[in-house]
């Protein structure tokens, strides 16, 4: 019991001081929102000269306040409790509920499908290749995998764009959907389906090689252990000792791991959101930063950072459960 | 990679697509209509962006400037009309306008006929409302003109009286700058600040036809005064993909019209298709090199006459910026849109300062900067001269400027240190004067008081370790105060020509600052469709003049 209280009180103490920091860090950098926004409309048509007047009215629309850090500080805790997070800057005046609210859908449908399909193909082709170690199939999944982990994410992702969008014409070269009103009807969803192949397909060519190598390089490890050496002494199948022995120890790390995916799948969209253009949260956290916009950089931050510690938290609790040793070792 | 997942990766790529096409047919592409209506009007043009950010929300209020979306200025409109490249007033609400004997009044005489979409008569008491609406809502007043305002009168529907607090010339461009909105809509608004303004009751020529976060479509508005000017039927705006994707768009001819930077245009768009895709990258404000003139050597004006001299100018704008711009005049003038404000003896190549490294070596040698025998320029103290250089980090064409400009000054025998902190240290660093050479831009609007105002004037600036307002050079002369002055109150254009000639000669003999070259107004143009685009020949407007630039545009083939 020890155990798990020590991880809940764990989880609060570093909730506290990621969402301490995450107030304190964007108001510590220079650089000011209203001078930001202004940056960037000027963006297109070049630099434009920044009128102070100009200025003035933006901070005021904006409600940017003069009050002291403290007191800032003291609204942001108190507005967390209550569950509002403001107006955003970069959509003023909707708020920044109104605007997470509509990319989130994009990134879970998307990045929660394909890490899950990361995770279980990587998972089995892993287990594979630690099986059948030393052999061809190892040697070609493993080369191939650390092959493929060299190439730079964009770059396949580009490389897909210019074939499959620009030369095939087979698949729109970004976006979430066309011109059609989001909405649940069928035209919509086909709409839908076909921006989100091209970005898919990329993730999955890049997203299992982590877990393949993962997987291969502990199981082959856990193979090699005593209790395997023993169960190859008792004469077990070697299917069997490969699936209880060396998988079964082999796909810990791997939960936590996979956990952890899961809660900062939020953060870890950037890139791929900034190549295909597509609508989610990634982007979203992108243009906060380079607007300033503290509130919607809070609330993205907040939602990653909850994210991934309580998935922390949850891989704990279940690694304690499913290995007693863990639990022994912690309390002893 | 290995065949077989090669082979793996190939099927499940094929897989997904045949489900996809199997699905919806053909998927992707540009479906661009063409023709022309029953009326003969253009069906339907394609632009780049909407603003609004990554994922646009619904806002048509036009005083909210960080998220509105571009159909605000289809839909609402001013007094006047500037052309941002000449400067020059267009009519447009108002057909006339005029000042009194001592420049404190200004009144315009409405256009008879203008209606809002609800079909109300649009007349100077909604242009009186709008301005009050600006004055009760400070955050909406983004230009500050009730900085120069003292109050807006109706006397009847036809004319509209504006008194300032002073002589109001120099406020003239904010005034134009004013969108008008519908009284009898807006006094019913809870909070103009937070209000999206929906569904838009406006009066100008195009109105919303549909929105989603991907593409805003606009269409022709019947009632439009100026109606039988407009001879386009829809324009869509695109929501902007990533940069690579955007230049393959813009290449493969999805664009009508686009403001985006391309490098190498000419390979990337023009040669494409040489008849019909065409640019023009109008001068904008001048970017320049600002020295800390609190600090020696740079308050010194021989010393900065002579690194004037010393800027390779053309080198920077071939080597720094695809050759797109124009080196810049030390009058801080946009030349030529502005050329008739260059007072006498400074026309044509006047007011350029042209490379020379050996007049510049000369003129430092004469003030009193020699070189020491490895030829190191020495200061007024015998130190070896060297600089920090501060160019924000991540602006690329700005960093391989200042690399140019750092070969120059090597070949003075000045060494440049250059640095590359983030745009936000640059800046504040730049406000507070807590550096020895950085790039500025200030100037070249069609507002010639704050032209010189806001770079130039002692009340814009502050001791270095305090922000100054806009003055970060930290010019103090009472000359230039005194001329400042003189264009704030200015009565009419003349006094103001004799102002900005002036200040002009004040920039060219003491070189505050030294303007490099002008940032560009990045605009691509197809004329497949429409004819009429401004362009270098006919400069009636710059491309953000979207008014000006809509009741020129002529279906191709039409005007012959």
């Amino acid at each position: 019991m020890a155990y798990f209280l020590r991880k809940l009180a764990f989880f609060v103490l570093t909730l506290w001081a990621a969402v301490t920091l995450n107030f304190l860090i964007p108001r510590l950098q220079p650089g000011d929102p209203a001078e930001a926004i202004l940056r960037r409309l000027g963006g297109d048509q070049g630099p434009s000269t920044v009128d102070p007047a100009q200025l003035e009215a933006i901070r005021t629309m904006l409600g940017i306040s003069g009050e002291n850090i403290v007191v800032q500080y003291g609204q942001y805790i108190a507005s967390i409790f209550r569950g509002e997070f403001g107006v955003s800057y970069t959509y003023f005046p909707y708020s920044v509920t109104d605007v997470i609210g509509d990319a989130m859908l994009w990134t879970l449908v998307l990045v929660g499908v394909t890490t899950i399909f990361s995770f279980i193909v990587g998972t089995l082709l892993g287990t594979w290749a630690a099986y059948r170690r030393g052999t061809r199939v190892d040697g070609v999944l493993t080369l191939g995998s650390t092959f493929l982990g060299t190439l730079p994410y964009f770059w396949i992702a580009l490389l897909l764009i210019y074939v499959f969008a620009f030369q095939l014409q087979w698949f729109p070269e970004g976006g979430g959907y066309s011109s059609t009103v989001p909405g649940l009807g069928g035209e919509f969803l086909v709409d839908a389906f076909q921006h989100a192949v091209l970005p898919a397909v990329s993730l999955l060519i890049t997203g299992p090689i982590g877990w393949i190598l993962a997987m291969r390089n502990n199981m082959v490890q856990s193979l090699g252990e005593d209790f395997s050496r023993l169960a190859v002494a008792r004469g077990l199948s070697e299917r069997r000792i490969a699936i209880s022995y060396g998988a079964r120890i082999a796909i810990l790390p791997s939960v936590t791991g996979f956990a952890l995916a899961l809660g900062g799948l939020f953060g870890g969209t950037v890139l791929v959101e900034q190549v295909f253009n597509y609508p989610g949260l990634g982007r979203l956290l992108v243009e906060a930063v380079g607007n300033r916009d503290y509130p919607l950089l809070q609330a993205l931050f907040l939602m990653t950072t909850t994210g991934i510690l309580l998935a922390n938290l949850l891989a704990d609790v279940a690694y304690g459960i499913l290995d007693p040793r863990v639990r022994r070792e912690v309390s002893a | 990679m290995s065949r077989n997942s090669r082979r793996r990766a190939a099927g499940a790529v094929a897989l997904a697509a045949a489900t996809a096409i199997a699905l919806a047919g053909c998927g992707g592409g540009a479906d661009r209509g063409g023709g022309l209506t029953e009326e003969g009007f253009i069906q339907k043009l394609e632009y780049g962006g909407f603003g609004g950010g990554d994922n646009p929300q619904v806002n048509y209020n036009p005083f909210l400037v960080p998220t509105r979306l571009a159909a605000w200025e289809y839909l609402y409109e001013p007094l006047m009309e500037t052309n941002d490249y000449t400067c020059e007033a267009t009519p447009w609400l108002a057909t006339d306008f005029s000042w009194n004997e001592d420049g404190t009044q200004l009144t315009y005489e409405m256009r008879e006929g203008p209606t809002w979409t609800d079909g109300e008569a649009l007349d100077g008491e909604d242009v009186k409302f709008t301005f009050e609406l600006l004055r009760d809502n400070e955050a909406l007043d983004v230009d500050g003109v009730w900085r120069y305002l003292d109050s807006v009168e109706a006397p009847d529907p036809g004319t509209v009286v504006f008194t300032f607090t002073g002589p109001g010339a120099s406020a003239f461009t904010l005034v134009n700058n004013v969108r008008i909105v519908p009284e009898h809509i807006w006094k019913d608004v809870e909070d103009p600040v937070t209000f999206t303004n929906e569904e838009p009751v406006s009066s100008g020529p195009m109105t919303v036809k549909s929105f989603t976060p991907q593409a805003l479509v606009i269409e022709r508005n019947p009632d439009f005064w100026g109606a039988e000017d407009v001879k386009v039927q829809e324009i869509q705006f695109n929501k902007s993909d990533a940069g690579q994707v955007e230049q393959l768009k813009l290449s493969r001819g999805d664009y009508d019209a686009n403001a985006m930077f391309v490098p190498n245009i000419e390979e990337v768009y023009v040669d494409k298709d040489p008849e019909n895709n065409h640019y023009w990258f109008a001068s904008g404000s001048p970017i320049s090199l600002f020295m800390n003139l609190e600090q020696a050597p740079f308050d010194d004006v021989a010393f900065r006459k002579a690194i004037a001299l010393g800027i390779d100018r053309e080198r920077i704008v071939e080597e720094a910026q695809y050759g797109y711009v124009e080196p810049a005049s030390q009058t801080g003038l946009v030349l030529p849109g502005m050329e008739e404000w260059l007072p006498e003896g400074l026309e044509g190549d006047a007011s350029y300062i042209a490379y020379d490294a050996d007049a510049a070596a000369e003129a430092l040698d004469a003030a009193g900067y020699g070189t020491d025998g490895s030829g190191k320029r020495l200061d007024k103290t015998g130190q070896p001269m060297e600089f920090s250089f501060k160019v924000p980090g991540g602006y690329n064409d700005w960093i391989q400027a200042a690399q140019v400009m750092q070969d120059d000054f090597e070949a003075l025998g000045i060494t440049i240190d250059l640095q590359t902190p983030t745009p936000e240290t640059v800046e504040s660093d730049r406000s507070l004067g807590e550096y020895e050479m950085t790039f500025g831009v200030r100037g070249g609007t069609c507002n010639m008081f704050r032209n010189f105002q806001e770079p130039l004037a002692s009340d814009q600036t502050a001791p270095t370790g305090e922000k100054a307002a806009t003055n970060e050079i930290r010019w103090r002369d009472d000359r230039t105060d005194q001329l400042v002055e003189e264009l704030r109150v200015a009565v009419g254009e003349e006094d103001q020509r004799a102002a900005v000639g002036e200040l002009s000669q004040i920039m060219m003999d003491e070189v505050p600052y030294v303007p490099i070259w002008y940032g560009a107004n990045w605009f691509q143009y197809s004329t497949k469709q429409a004819t009429g685009w401004p362009n270098e020949d006919d400069p009636y407007a710059k491309y953000a003049d979207s008014l000006l630039v809509l009741t020129h545009l002529q279906p191709t083939g039409s005007e012959g």
